[in-house]
């Protein structure tokens, strides 16, 4: 199976759930499932700021797996961010994530 | 003397930043177009844009537009319509993408074409003017043509 992430509520869901659980079973490799991709909203984008340690492991692990990330636009903007972001980490809107996400299609969308 | 920042990091309102012009875009999209109203421009994406304007004798006034719902287009475009009303149209027309990208810090790479599609709707808004003009010599800017979208 294969799914994607939407992380849309702030919190712990960075930090915890995906810091703690899913990215260190994505780099043991016993996630479970294929990551198609992850699309994140509002303060979650701070993860894919260059220089975040758990978005530099975020990036590593998803080059290595093909996985898509993206930021909200808006988000980003708002938060002064859209041009820091790691190295071919793009930022965009729903019309963004389903044309990229078409090409390598999710069973499941998850949101977190 | 140098203008005040309108960056984020000062207190001179309004800011100039992407997030606020989109706020003040995103409003200015659902206005009724002026009267000289030029072709729609669209991109490779599926972005379009439109704009409308008024003339103050050689000068250009108010300005509106009508574009796709994408954040970085609305902010170029609201950029536009802050940044060019009051000028000799013969300015307004050869203000150029890479100036609107440079005037607009803060944009990634990736998005910066869409100051590409707004500059193409911007002049062919202009060039709609002229059309219209009752005496197109007082808007005759050689040499301008709307940037290739595709």
């Amino acid at each position: 199976m294969k799914v994607a992430y939407i992380f849309a509520t702030s919190r712990h869901t960075v930090s915890y759930v995906l810091g703690k659980m899913i990215l260190p079973q994505l780099e043991e490799n016993r996630h479970g499932v294929d990551v198609a991709g992850m699309f994140f909203f509002e303060d979650n984008n701070y993860v894919l700021v260059k220089g975040n340690p758990i978005g530099a492991r975020l990036h590593k692990v998803a080059k290595e797996k093909g996985i898509l990330l993206m930021g909200c636009d808006q988000c980003c903007y708002e938060r002064e961010i859209a041009d820091i972001l790691f190295e071919g980490v793009p930022i965009g809107c729903f019309p963004d994530l389903y044309k990229v996400l078409s090409g390598n299609m999710p069973d499941q969308v998850i949101t977190l | 003397m140098t203008a005040a920042c309108r960056e984020a990091c000062c207190s001179v309102t309004p800011h100039f930043t992407v997030a606020e012009l989109f706020e003040r875009g995103f409003r200015r999209n659902r206005m009724a177009p002026f009267a000289i109203e030029g072709e729609a421009v669209r991109d490779a994406e599926g972005n379009s844009a439109r704009f409308s304007l008024e003339l103050d004798g050689g000068k250009l006034g108010e300005v509106r537009f009508r574009v796709s719902a994408c954040t970085t287009l609305i902010a170029y475009c609201e950029a536009l319509t802050e940044l060019l009303p009051g000028l000799d149209t013969g300015l307004a027309a050869h203000f150029t993408p890479s100036e609107l990208v440079d005037a607009l810090p803060g944009v990634p790479r990736l998005k910066q074409p869409r100051a590409i599609l707004a500059v193409a709707a911007f002049r062919a808004a202009l060039l709609a003017a002229r059309a219209q003009s009752h005496d197109p010599r007082n808007l005759s800017w050689p040499g301008l043509s709307r940037p290739s979208t595709s």
